[in-house]
């Protein structure tokens, strides 16, 4: 029987071990990630897995209200409950649910939450503010530069867009296990900067950096959460584990990580925008508020993108502050959320100029999108949208559109690439990998610079004893790590060369080497094992290497199609085009698994995520993944990542651009499919029906 | 983990086809035993509420959120963990791109073997319905979904020419 996936609403897929469009693309199409049986077996150790003998459990006393002020506790309870080992209660005045006020430290976790409850602190709630309309309630008057710069518009536009405060969600929660030996510690972390945990260590530690090692050899997630250093719960573990001379464990829950792990910060966009009635533009003023909880940072400032020409534009911003975690860099931070003002605005410029948004996106983006566009269009049927809001059955279906950029990054860091005389190769880079397919990658250039075959080639990272990479953070990991691990292995490969030659007492140029065989003037000479093989006892160690930079931008478009019941205002995602340039493709899967993943983040975006907090209490209501949803298997529309490898070298960035024009495109597609826009994210079924209301009702 | 009031109970089950006996604290999760008390770190906690399905086990065959499962409630029951799974036998869940960070995985690939087991229910259910107990923040599932589909037409295959 037919498996039903090919019979119902849910579309097929092709499958991801061959998609015929993408082949070619990359330096190796084949490979799949050198660390995948580890992860799918379960035997990759993450920071989380460290349950070590005698270890202390660490639980942080949080509030529970978006303002209070502490009052009491009854701490001779809580020391009192069995296996409890230490407390610090600092009463104070908080001002977002989750806010940390002190921990107790037990003998097990049970223990430490036992104690938690019997401490029972007892608050006085304080009046909150809970989002951006809290404060900014009205939208102020256009200001001279913005009247000016719309002198000459023919058709104006002026809309509020507004995105909601979402949140990391890796399925790994921040934290980390430390296992101090006295004179030695060994730290296992969930991080994305191996080197900044590390630095941020050796106080709390009492240890010099060389008497400590980090490892986070697997780490379950980050998205921008787990960069800028240990973290309070890495550091509370470490101190308390150089206290008491036993190892230390804290890891957050579920509700912790959304409440107190950092967040994508909300967003409101007020658009006035002039235009030509041709399509071209004229200019305007664009404000944005970045709704940062308690800390700064902006949120959907990046608008205007500088993706599409849209005249002379007057830029204000300003961060608003309420009773909420603060923001954290978040996959392609200010981004998603100016995307989506950005895209959505131009779709309503384009109704009220009666053009297809696409013809208008052609006029006003550059030379490489144009491309884009003109290719995702084909591959998504544009040819089938039909006209805003001319549908008028029950399912209606539309089309929408969007584009992405990043800037480039490196080279940097540094690498050993090690040959030993069995023919084995190990490539080392501090680094970690976050999911990215970094360890992979590393393999794969290595294997590529050396003429060798993968199955050679292992990878170390993830530790801070092993040579320096960066952080995963602006998507530099690849574009900094792999020019110099390039660079290295070709160091390698010249020693070893060099070596041969000298054997052979001929010249280092007629040697080369190709699919795992040493050349001498084209012809086959040795097998690489034979070669190796002629090595001296210690191999070749090679550290020394400057990579090339990777210049220009990492550009993509991606098009949205969708149906809308207008019975029930529920979205179905039906097909996902993404096309992405990411310079030189290293590996063909694990780039593809890439824009998939940030397609879904995107969409996942549009669609569901919003961290609510009470208006009242300012609490968050969510705080799990029963009511805070993010996308499911059963949701996924069909994803069609397309690797954009026309005129492309070097290695530039992949995993951000990939999550920005998404929820865009998906708020394009519902206009277009019910004649309305929705300016406020997620596209919630009860905003869709009210969208459809309020057309019904003629109201402007 | 120690039953820090002593109320310790004993629970024997059959754990990844072999006895055990263990003695748990009757208010004991099963992903606690299994994870802090047996060293099995395979099972991962994503969420502590069954809502993400990264702790999945198969309990007598049928998949649990071992978060919702107290050990005590495994007496006498045949429990199947990620550590009991032969990679060789995951062929194509591994060329897929079915996994990134790779925290999600080994629920995403007990929930894959109850399917796989269990031919029928691909009669009255589509793969992402079947998959829906598991959320996994990276992959975007196509790779999962792949996997899974290739997985189970090998079977078909081989089993058809048999």
């Amino acid at each position: 029987m037919k498996p039903l996936d090919e019979a119902t609403l849910i579309p097929s897929h092709m499958p991801t071990t061959n998609r015929p469009s993408n082949m070619g693309a990359s330096v190796n199409d084949n490979a799949s990630r050198l660390d995948a049986v580890p992860k799918v077996t379960g035997s990759a150790k993450y920071g989380k897995d460290y349950h070590l003998p005698n270890s202390l459990y660490i639980v942080f006393i949080r509030c529970p209200w978006g303002a209070a002020d502490f009052v009491s506790a009854d701490e001779a309870a809580a020391k009192a409950t069995p296996g409890v080992v230490e407390m610090q209660v600092r009463g104070k005045s908080c001002t977002y649910h989750g806010q940390s006020i002190g921990y107790i430290a037990a003998d097990s976790p049970r223990a430490a939450k036992r104690a938690l409850r019997a401490l029972a602190p007892k608050w006085k709630r304080t009046p909150v503010k809970t989002q951006i309309s809290d404060t900014v309630k009205d939208n102020p008057d256009i200001g001279d530069d913005g009247q000016n710069n719309m002198n000459g518009a023919e058709v104006t536009h002026e809309a509020v867009y507004t995105t909601p405060v979402q949140t990391h969600s890796s399925l790994e929660t921040h934290g980390g296990a430390v296992d101090h030996r006295g004179d030695r510690a060994t730290v296992y972390a969930s991080t994305q900067g191996t080197s900044s945990s590390r630095d941020g260590l050796g106080g709390p530690l009492g240890l010099g950096q060389g008497d400590f090692e980090l490892v986070c050899e697997y780490v379950g997630g980050g998205f921008g959460s787990k960069l800028g250093g240990p973290g309070k719960e890495l550091t509370t573990a470490a101190q308390l584990a150089a206290k008491y001379k036993r190892p230390a464990y804290m890891f957050c829950n579920r509700s912790e990580e959304h409440l107190d792990t950092g967040n994508r910060p909300s967003s409101r966009t007020l658009a006035r925008i002039g235009f030509k009635k041709d399509g071209s533009p004229v200019g305007g003023e664009i404000r944005t508020w970045g709704g940062t909880g308690v800390a700064g940072g902006g949120g959907g400032a990046s608008i205007p993108s500088g993706r599409y020409k849209l005249g002379e534009i007057k830029k204000l911003h300003d961060d608003v502050s309420f009773n909420g975690g603060g923001p954290r860099a978040f996959r392609a931070p200010g981004h998603p959320q100016a995307a989506f003002a950005e895209e959505l605005m131009l779709d309503e410029v384009a109704a009220k100029l009666g053009m297809d948004p696409l013809a208008l996106r052609m006029k006003l983006a550059g030379g490489e999108h144009r491309k884009m566009f003109e290719a995702g269009a084909k591959l998504i049927g544009w040819s089938n949208r039909k006209p805003n809001g001319s549908q008028n059955s029950a399912l209606r279906t539309g089309y929408g559109a969007g584009a992405a950029g990043w800037g480039s990054a490196g080279p940097g860091g540094a690498a050993e690439v090690v040959i030993a005389r069995d023919g084995s190769v190990e490539s080392r880079t501090g680094t970690q990998d976050i999911g990215t397919g970094q360890r992979t990658g590393m393999g794969i250039v290595t294997a590529d610079a050396l003429g060798i075959p993968l199955k050679y080639v292992s990878v170390k990272i993830g530790r801070s004893t092993l040579p320096p990479g960066p952080g995963s953070g602006g998507s530099v990991t690849t574009p900094t790590t792999a020019p110099t691990m390039t660079a290295v292995a070709k160091a390698a490969k010249t020693q070893l060369l060099e070596l041969l030659a000298t054997q052979a007492n001929a010249k280092p140029d007629e040697f080369s080497i190709k699919d795992g065989v040493v050349l001498r003037n084209g012809e086959k000479y040795l097998t690489w094992e034979e070669a190796c093989g002629k090595l001296p006892n210690d191999g070749i160690t090679a550290n020394k290497g400057k990579g090339e930079r990777g210049d220009g931008h990492s550009n993509g478009v991606q098009f949205v199609k969708l149906d809308v019941d207008t019975e029930t205002g529920v979205i179905h995602l039906r097909h996902v085009v993404a096309i992405q340039s990411c310079g030189r493709v290293i590996c063909r899967k694990t780039a593809e698994s890439q824009i998939i993943g940030g397609v879904i983040q995107g969409l996942s975006f549009a669609l569901f995520e919003n961290k609510l907090l009470d208006r009242n209490t300012g609490a968050m209501v969510n705080d799990n993944f029963e009511s805070y949803k993010i996308l499911g298997p059963g949701d996924m529309p069909h994803i069609e990542p397309v690797l954009w490898s026309k005129g492309q070298s070097g290695f530039k960035a992949l995993g951000e651009p990939p999550t920005i024009p998404t929820a865009g495109a998906t708020a394009c597609a519902l206009f277009n499919a019910i004649g309305r826009p929705v300016r406020d994210l997620p596209l919630t079924p009860d905003k869709v029906l009210a969208a459809l209301a309020a057309g019904q009702g003629g109201a402007a | 983990m120690a039953c820090e009031d002593g109320r310790a109970m004993e629970v024997r089950l059959t754990l990844n086809g072999k006895p055990v006996r263990v003695e748990v604290d009757p208010r004991e999760r099963l992903l606690d035993t299994l994870r802090y008390r047996l060293g099995l770190t395979g099972s991962k906690e994503g969420c502590g509420e069954g809502e993400c399905g990264a702790c999945t086990v198969l309990m007598d065959g049928v998949p649990a959120n071992s978060c919702l499962v107290l050990t005590a409630q495994c007496r006498g029951r045949s429990v199947r963990t990620i550590e009991s799974v032969d990679a060789k036998a995951l062929g194509p869940m591994l060329a897929s791109g079915a996994t990134q960070c790779g925290a999600c995985t080994p629920g995403v690939v007990m929930t894959a073997l109850w399917v796989k087991e269990n031919p029928g229910l691909r009669d009255s259910h589509t793969l992402r319905e079947l998959m829906a107990g598991n959320l996994c923040r990276c992959t975007g599932y196509d790779g999962i979904i792949d996997g899974l589909h290739a997985w189970v037409e090998s079977d078909a295959r081989s089993g058809g020419a048999a």
